[in-house]
């Protein structure tokens, strides 16, 4: 990144770096070992945190690559919930606890989950899932949000709320104030769980307003949350194609490998299409998000929608396409799938993003 | 790359040039247009472009283009938005036949063609025949050298505009005796040499721009041919490329403008089910126009994949099939009434259902879309080659 002044930054080469550290690390041991401290060390949930709290102020097109290898190795490790926790602060108005907990996640201290939505597949202009009331006691927050990422492991759940004048909020609760309870999924790779808040007493200076219009900075941190599920699809999809690819090249039947089959290759052929588009309406999204166009939503929608559709397809291409053995559970394949269809039913299906999508085009009936 | 201030200024001013030049009204003008009416009509939007430098931006500026790749992007978005005509007449000439010329013509090849070009030169494709479509190299009309010139034979078929075309790109086999891809060359045929005869073909959608080109002892001097002799297979793959890139870019601006507002016109109000299936056309035409995008700069920077090409061509293809046969569905019945389409325009135009034949243009020729999933599966995957595959 060396240069004179007014140079552009040639950021493929920072990607490339990012990308490959990532990849490694994720790959080569158990990536359920890596602890938040571990996480730190390599800089990823700092990645968007300013310099001065200690984080590498970089953008949402960085933490975006390191999403992506996530997906790609079917890794957890609190990761999205932290990343997430990292990108609301963004949003908000600056306040001493927040700076707080910047610099304490940046360090590894600190893991943090964010709370969006009551179900989390009604993630779009539905109101926030807890609220605020001021009490003789003072504010006391109620509400729900169904599998909320990475809230088992968290020490801080960040919720939307409404405060007392229905305004949106952000309230940073401590885990252990807020009841649990986990939900177990198909997908085991993460974790959720059901948040629950009644009548739970909450500090004035827990509750962070948004810098701007809060209801736009709802909409960004849905459309994050969103996008962050995309990036991990497109992971993963391309995770799918690399072993598919790798086992049709081997894999002989009839005395040739399989993957000289037209009808295998050309399966393959439209996997790597898929994702080739997957992958450019992500970059491009990411890139949007980072610079909060306009229409960053647009590209968010566009890229939920279809990356998460892709990844459930092309997961189950390459059971198809490895046969018996990737029907098995020592394989692994099952692993993908089942990553893949969660992520397209979380923060919105690729229907209720389409939907949002075709209310520009001016011929929706009522607000649909 | 020019600076984003000098690409705002530079937007501005191809704006107020297609304000001021794109001909109002041309599409009911053009449609059901006579073929001298088309030329006429195209040779006209093919001078206009050349007056503001627009018509081979892509060109190296000796020839005169030498247009910075940012501001070909926005000429190709700015046409798209001002739903211009497309240049289709010229098309084979400034692309593959420039192409062709600058990559491996001869000086005297490239300043005998390329301001001839500039100043309305036809030039056709005359690759495929009968028996060989997808299997190119195993085309059987013969050049046999004879004094100062090659005597060539066969018939050529696919060859879009031939009946219009002053000059064709040939390829002929000048020795049958090698492995087929190295016994063929590469020429410039001047459509004018006694013992051609064009023959239009009619077309599923009625049309006739597609000819066969029958050859019978047509004489091409030596001096016609392009490369080294029996190397015209390898001449003919450095060019067959030379239409991707920023030739994609522009027809995917245009399904993402016109192409798409026609879809969202032809397209009953509050039916959810419907609105569904636009907004999928939206996002894949979106990541079309990002893909289009990103393959031009990777392009230029040195960066492309030994599988772009045949990436962007086989989606292009099918979602343009996908979008017109969507188009069609949406129209109904009346959309079987509309008999004509303009002439001069894009692959969509919004007569649905000759559309959606006529997509069947972008799925076959060219590399058909099983050719194209067999390349990205090889050179894009590395996937092993069918065994005894004679190629």
């Amino acid at each position: 990144m060396s240069g004179t002044a007014g140079d552009t930054v040639d950021f493929t080469e920072v990607h490339d770096e990012l990308r490959s550290v990532a990849r490694d690390v994720l790959s080569s041991r158990d990536a359920a070992g890596l602890t938040p401290g571990g996480l730190a060390d390599l800089g990823w949930p700092g990645l968007e945190i300013s310099a001065e709290f200690g984080g590498a102020g970089a953008s949402f097109a960085e933490t975006a690559i390191v999403l992506e290898e996530f997906g790609r190795a079917v890794a957890g490790a609190g990761y999205f919930g932290v990343a997430l926790g990292a990108g609301t602060c963004d949003l908000l108005a600056e306040t001493p606890a927040r700076e707080n907990l910047l610099r304490a996640v940046a360090a590894g201290e600190t893991t943090t989950a964010v709370a969006l939505a009551e179900v989390p597949g009604d993630c779009d202009g539905s109101p926030p899932p807890f609220r605020l009331r001021t009490t003789p006691g003072g504010l006391s927050l109620s509400g729900r949000a169904e599998f909320v990422p990475d809230a088992t492991t968290a020490d801080r759940v960040l919720l939307l709320a409404e405060d007392p004048g229905g305004v949106p909020v952000i309230v940073a609760a401590e885990a252990g104030t807020l009841a649990r309870i986990d939900q177990p999924v198909l997908d085991e790779s993460r974790d959720f769980c059901l948040v629950t808040a009644d009548d739970t007493a909450v500090q004035p200076d827990s509750v962070w307003r948004f810098a701007g219009d809060p209801g736009g900075g709802v909409r960004r941190l849905r459309d994050r949350a969103a996008l962050s599920i995309a990036c991990d699809s497109l992971g993963l999809s391309a995770a799918m194609l690399d072993a598919t690819t790798a086992y049709v090249g081997v894999r002989e039947q009839f005395g040739r490998p399989v993957g000289s089959f037209q009808a295998v290759k050309h399966a393959c052929a439209d996997m790597l299409v898929r994702i080739t588009i997957a992958r450019r309406l992500v970059a491009d999204a990411a890139r949007q998000a980072a610079g909060r166009t306009p229409d960053a939503w647009v590209a968010a929608s566009m890229a939920k929608s279809h990356s998460c559709a892709a990844a459930v397809e092309i997961a189950g291409k390459a059971m198809q396409l490895h046969g018996g053995i990737g029907y098995t559970w020592e394989s692994g394949i099952h692993r993908y799938h089942k990553r893949a269809m969660l992520n397209r039913a979380l923060f919105g299906s690729p229907a209720l993003h389409r939907r949002r999508l075709a209310r520009r085009y001016g011929i929706s009936a009522g607000p649909g | 790359m020019s600076g984003v201030a000098d690409l705002r200024a530079f937007r501005a001013a191809v704006r107020d040039w297609c304000r001021a030049e794109v001909p109002a009204g041309w599409r009911a003008v053009q449609t059901g247009a006579s073929d001298a009416e088309f030329v006429a009509f195209q040779q006209e939007w093919f001078r206009r472009l050349r007056g503001a430098g627009f018509a081979v931006p892509h060109w190296p500026a000796r020839w005169g283009g030498g247009m910075p790749v940012g501001e070909q992007i926005v000429l190709y978005q700015e046409l798209a938005v001002h739903d211009a005509p497309r240049l289709v007449l010229a098309f084979v000439a400034v692309h593959h036949a420039a192409a062709t010329l600058l990559a491996a013509g001869t000086e005297e090849q490239r300043r005998r063609h390329l301001p001839a070009i500039l100043d309305g030169e036809i030039w056709v494709q005359g690759f495929s025949e009968p028996a060989a479509g997808s299997d190119l190299a195993a085309l059987a009309t013969t050049a046999r050298r004879e004094g100062a010139d090659y005597v060539v034979t066969g018939q050529k078929v696919w060859a879009s505009g031939a009946q219009f075309a002053d000059w064709c790109l040939l390829l002929a086999r000048t020795d049958p005796n090698a492995p087929k891809r190295h016994g063929i060359s590469y020429f410039l045929l001047d459509m004018r040499t006694p013992g051609i005869d064009v023959r239009p073909i009619r077309q599923a959608t009625g049309e006739s721009h597609f000819c066969e080109i029958f050859l019978d002892n047509v004489r091409i001097p030596a001096t016609g041919m392009v490369g080294a002799e029996n190397a015209g297979w390898q001449v003919a793959q450095q060019t067959l490329g030379a239409e991707r890139g920023l030739t994609m870019l522009e027809l995917a601006e245009r399904l993402g403008n016109a192409g798409f507002r026609w879809l969202v016109r032809a397209c009953p109000a509050g039916d959810p089910v419907l609105l569904d299936r636009l907004a999928g056309f939206e996002t894949d035409i979106a990541g079309l126009r990002l893909l289009c995008r990103d393959l031009v700069e990777r392009h230029e920077s040195g960066a492309a994949g030994p599988a772009d090409a045949s990436i962007v061509k086989l989606y292009y293809s099918e979602l343009l099939q996908r979008m017109t046969d969507f188009g069609t569905e949406l129209g109904g019945v009346n959309a079987h009434t509309v008999l004509h389409k303009p002439r001069s325009g894009g692959w969509e135009s919004g007569a649905w259902a000759l559309d959606f034949l006529g997509s069947w243009e972008w799925t076959i020729p060219g590399g058909t879309s099983e050719i194209q999933r067999t390349i990205i599966g090889e050179r894009g995957l590395g996937l092993p080659r069918e065994p005894n595959g004679a190629r």
